[in-house]
């Protein structure tokens, strides 16, 4: 029943990144984003819970520490709603090309290691358009603390400290992490996300999102003048 | 007489008033949380999109008319999650009698109503405790129509204007509160709500709910 398993008929092509922090993921779309721009291309970007509507209400009462697992989900799936609707649903329709830094499997992989239901909250975002290509970004908790906690502690929510796994901050970011990276881990057969590995080059990994996007594009009918 | 089970399994007792705009919700709340709290027993009132969280966010959207349907839906099952666990669910474990005005019903009949798939909106409140009594104040649309318009008045989404059923705010009101209350007679056998003329007397009304739940109580459910 849910979009996210049917091929969506918009003009446009919705890119995704996945992955725990740390994965490089947004440095990945920032790179394609700018290249795009740079051979002229109509590109979008949006990135999870940053919606007008919602997304400082959720901050602030994340700051609080006030959210069960149940209403974390539901905010976050109400900003997502919103950016889909005002932001990628449109910009698709025009034929943008859509980069999200991370889209609805951030939010089966978050929300189910917080213990939340994997079919209910499936459910819930079952009106999510499915990507044209979604990368998920692998690695190793341990790797991605590694390279976020350099100079400061793991945060609140980051650390799953929430669900009360462990007082220290950093072992409760490890196993929180960990049910996150089997989360995803499972989804890249369930959905089909094309997995990288995180500790692979930025130039390399660069190299094979163009290469997936030129393929997707010239299906689209569409070629990039990627030679200036 | 038989001791009552609740149907939640919690101590305490789930009681829900239902029922459209206008149809007298709030007055039947007070007076039957008046009747309770008489013979001692401990009550809470939790009512529609009130949760600390998320109420404000609500209003301050409308009022900006910021919401489509989706974000409409996502949002007060935000705030019943918020209220639900943060003080229902824990007032029903520790044995109080809690009075809800509205319920999820509400969620299904408004979500619904402005075209949203039923079974995505069941399942955002599949986890929610079944009440121990649900009462529906029914009432005939034209009834309904003149209440509110002589009190709150037309609203633009409780006339489903963000909708766009009609451009004129009567007709668009009139359209969508049939068909909330369409959802409303669909759900009254599905889940056992007990149907009351809601243009009977308040105190009429008053009688018939307190002899329901005093039916409950004087099993000693919550002795």
């Amino acid at each position: 029943m849910s979009r996210l398993n049917e091929t969506h008929n918009y003009k446009g092509t919705l890119v995704c990144v996945e992955g725990i922090d740390g994965s490089g993921k947004s440095t990945q779309l920032a790179l394609l984003r700018d290249w795009l721009k740079s051979i002229g291309q109509d590109v979008i970007y949006t990135e999870w819970n940053s919606s007008e509507l919602i997304s400082q209400t959720t901050k602030l009462a994340k700051k609080k520490n006030m959210l069960s697992p149940r209403t974390f989900s539901l905010l976050h799936a109400v900003d997502f709603a919103d950016r889909l609707k005002q932001v990628i649903a449109p910009a698709l329709k025009a034929g943008f090309i859509v980069l999200a830094d991370r889209y609805a499997y951030t939010a089966f992989a978050r929300d189910v290691a917080r213990g939340v239901d994997p079919n209910w909250v499936r459910e819930v975002y079952s009106f999510a358009i499915k990507p044209d290509i979604a990368i998920y970004f692998d690695i190793a908790p341990i790797d991605a603390m590694d390279r976020i906690c350099s100079n400061r502690a793991p945060k609140f929510y980051e650390a799953g400290m929430d669900l009360k796994l462990s007082n220290d901050p950093y072992e409760s970011y490890i196993i929180f992490q960990g049910r996150v990276t089997k989360e995803y881990q499972k989804m890249v057969k369930e959905f089909g996300l094309t997995k990288l590995d995180a500790k692979d080059s930025i130039h390399s990994k660069q190299v094979a999102i163009r290469k997936m996007l030129k393929e997707v594009l010239e299906e689209k009918g569409v070629t990039l003048n990627d030679k200036i | 007489m038989t001791k009552y089970k609740t149907k939640h399994g919690y101590e305490g007792l789930l009681i829900v008033i239902e029922g459209t705009d206008g149809s007298g919700k709030s007055t039947q709340l007070e007076l039957l949380k008046k009747s309770i709290q008489a013979q001692s027993y401990g009550v809470m009132v939790s009512e529609w999109k009130t949760s600390r969280l998320i109420a404000n966010v609500i209003d301050d959207a409308k009022e900006r008319n910021l919401l489509n349907a989706t974000t409409f839906s996502l949002l007060y099952a935000a705030d019943f999650a918020d209220r639900l666990e943060n003080q229902i669910i824990p007032a029903l474990k520790s044995g109080f009698i809690v009075l809800l005005d509205r319920y999820y019903y509400t969620a299904l009949a408004r979500d619904v109503a402005r075209g949203q798939d039923i079974e995505w909106v069941k399942n955002l409140y599949d986890y929610a405790p079944e009440p121990d009594l649900v009462f529906y104040l029914d009432m005939p649309v034209d009834v309904l129509l003149k209440r509110i318009i002589g009190t709150t008045g037309l609203d633009y989404y409780e006339s489903g204007r963000d909708v766009g059923f009609s451009t004129d705010f009567y007709k668009s009101f009139e359209i969508y509160q049939k068909k909330c209350l369409d959802q409303y007679n669909n759900m009254k056998s599905e889940y056992n709500f007990l149907s009351i003329d809601g243009t009977k007397s308040i105190k009429d009304i008053h009688n018939i709910m307190n002899a329901e739940v005093q039916k409950i109580l004087d099993s000693g459910v919550l002795y």
